[in-house]
């Protein structure tokens, strides 16, 4: 058994530089795609929410990207984007649009009636009832559809590695190139890591912003606004 | 809470600042080397990227594992400054020409005049040795079936299976062309197999035939037979480095740098490298090092 706890040293001592590039190029991979996803979904899942027609043609357009296989997306950006991490961003960008818009748009639409009349016979606009009822009640569920999101974004990103794009996935594809698996937990391992770090994040951070009196965990005190 | 919020944020801005930092590293590098998805294009591309930052005192960038028909689409786009080819790929592959039998020095003659006038790109002195695509077998089973040639092949395509790598499945100069030009091809589909994969595969029994990389250092370690090409289908594959010109043009001593390789790695080192990498598992840029300092070619004492 220590000679395996030998081997994992130098393993790491060895490709620990490498590993820990590899997972800082998948950050950067990850995040540059979800900031340009919600910064355009969000805000497209709430609009549709008010156009009538509109939304299911938009919603339909992005489940259908959705369904492209992610190796071929990633191969498909190339010829526009060249090789390399604009290419794998673009297509992480592309799939994580769908959670994010449908969350956004299911989460205002679920909202119980009665609450938007009662805003409504309060003299509250479109645009207020938007943003100080609608928006904060579907919190929940919007933060939501951005952890799967961005799970899913971890995961894909790694097919950054067949078009030059670096991240965990180059370490994945050597090991699959050279049949070395220790070289494919190298990459695989982090990767999963690196998923539930971003979940957990999230999760805190929805959390910590979410208005007090909107908590559903038990014991929460009755503080004011 | 406000304790709480606050670590939040700094978390988040971490994040941020180790995405820009990854993110606009590229652009903070003076040349890139690029190399495709084999041990070997790593090792020549580490040789290249030490030399120069130990020469020229410059910032590389290093764009390893590109898949095979990458580098060449990236290297005209400015993303890639160099990387090595095979003479028999530029003629072939890359500029669709159809080998006719021609010597060594006729293929690199015409790499070397057309790539500037098709692509503003260089082909520097040739480094000593060819990586060539070949047909190779288990040496018993060879023995076995007598088998010496390619040609030899035809009498046995219903009971041998074959592994290829994708690229070999698909090139010109690979099995579509090797059909056409000798006229039989295997009676069970190739499998697809990875490059890496090709060696143990074949060693093992689970196929028969491969397209192995003449460098690799597992042919001669895993009792392998290289099949001759009697009908010279495959054309010479000589490796040099293929540059930018504004690349040679921006940085005078590059070529006079890389230049230092010509000549110095014949065959029999070549697979003594890919060896040390592929089964010793030592990592190229040490392998690499290693071959510069035995050479004297790198001025300072290693890094």
């Amino acid at each position: 058994m220590s000679a395996f706890w030998q081997g994992l040293k130098s393993f790491l001592q060895e490709r620990g530089g490498e590993i820990l590039n590899a997972l800082g190029e998948h950050v950067y991979l990850t995040m540059a795609a979800m900031g340009m996803a919600i910064v355009l979904a969000v805000p497209v899942g709430l609009i549709l929410t008010r156009a009538k027609r509109a939304d299911k043609v938009v919603l339909g357009i992005v489940g259908v990207i959705q369904t492209l296989p992610s190796l071929a997306l990633v191969g498909l950006m190339v010829p526009l984007l060249g090789a390399g991490p604009k290419a794998a961003i673009a297509a992480l960008f592309l799939y994580a649009l769908l959670p994010i818009v449908r969350n956004s748009y299911t989460g205002v639409r679920n909202i119980d009636p009665a609450i938007t009349e009662t805003a409504r016979a309060m003299g509250m606009t479109s645009r207020e009832i938007l943003f100080r009822v609608e928006l904060p009640l579907s919190v929940p569920i919007i933060m939501a559809g951005v952890r799967t999101s961005t799970v899913i974004c971890v995961g894909v990103a790694t097919l950054g590695g067949v078009v030059g794009a670096g991240g965990l996935g180059e370490l994945i594809w050597i090991g699959i190139d050279r049949a070395e698996d220790a070289l494919i937990f190298a990459g695989a391992l982090p990767a999963m890591g690196l998923a539930l770090l971003l979940d957990w994040v999230l999760s805190v951070g929805e959390w910590l912003f979410t208005p007090a009196g909107m908590r559903e965990d038990k014991g929460s005190a009755q503080a004011g606004a | 809470m406000k304790m709480a919020r606050i670590l939040f944020v700094v978390v988040v801005v971490v994040l941020i600042g180790v995405a820009v930092y990854f993110g606009t590293r590229g652009q903070r590098g003076d040349l890139v080397v690029g190399g495709k998805n084999f041990t070997e294009q790593t090792i020549l591309g580490e040789m290249a990227a030490q030399l120069i930052e130990d020469r020229l005192d410059l910032r590389v960038t290093r764009k390893f594992h590109l898949q095979t028909n990458l580098p060449i689409k990236m290297i005209q786009r400015g993303e890639l400054s160099l990387y090595p080819d095979y003479t028999g790929t530029g003629y072939t592959d890359i500029l669709d020409n159809t080998y006719q039998g021609e010597p060594p020095e006729e293929i690199y003659a015409h790499v070397k005049r057309v790539y500037p006038e098709e692509f503003d790109l260089e082909w520097l002195k040739p480094l000593g040795f060819e990586n060539a695509y070949s047909l190779t077998m288990r040496a018993e089973q060879a023995e076995e079936l007598g088998i010496e040639k390619i040609s030899d092949l035809e009498e046995h395509t219903d009971a041998l299976q074959a592994g290829f790598d994708p690229a070999f499945l698909d090139r010109q100069d690979g099995y579509p062309g090797l059909v056409e030009h000798y006229g039989f091809e295997f009676e069970t589909p190739p499998k697809q197999l990875a490059i890496g994969l090709m060696y143990r595969a074949c060693k093992e029994g689970e196929v028969d035939v491969i397209d192995a990389f003449t460098t690799d250092g597992r042919i001669d370690k895993f009792n392998l037979k290289i099949l001759e090409d009697d009908k010279r289908f495959f054309p010479p594959y000589d490796a040099a480095f293929v540059v930018r010109q504004d690349a040679l043009e921006k940085y005078p001593e590059l070529r006079e740098t890389l230049n230092l390789l010509a000549g110095r790695i014949d065959t029999k080192s070549m697979q003594r490298l890919n060896y040390a990498v592929d089964e010793e598992k030592r990592r190229e840029e040490d392998v690499a090092r290693e071959f510069l300092v035995d050479q004297g070619l790198l001025s300072a004492q290693g890094e």
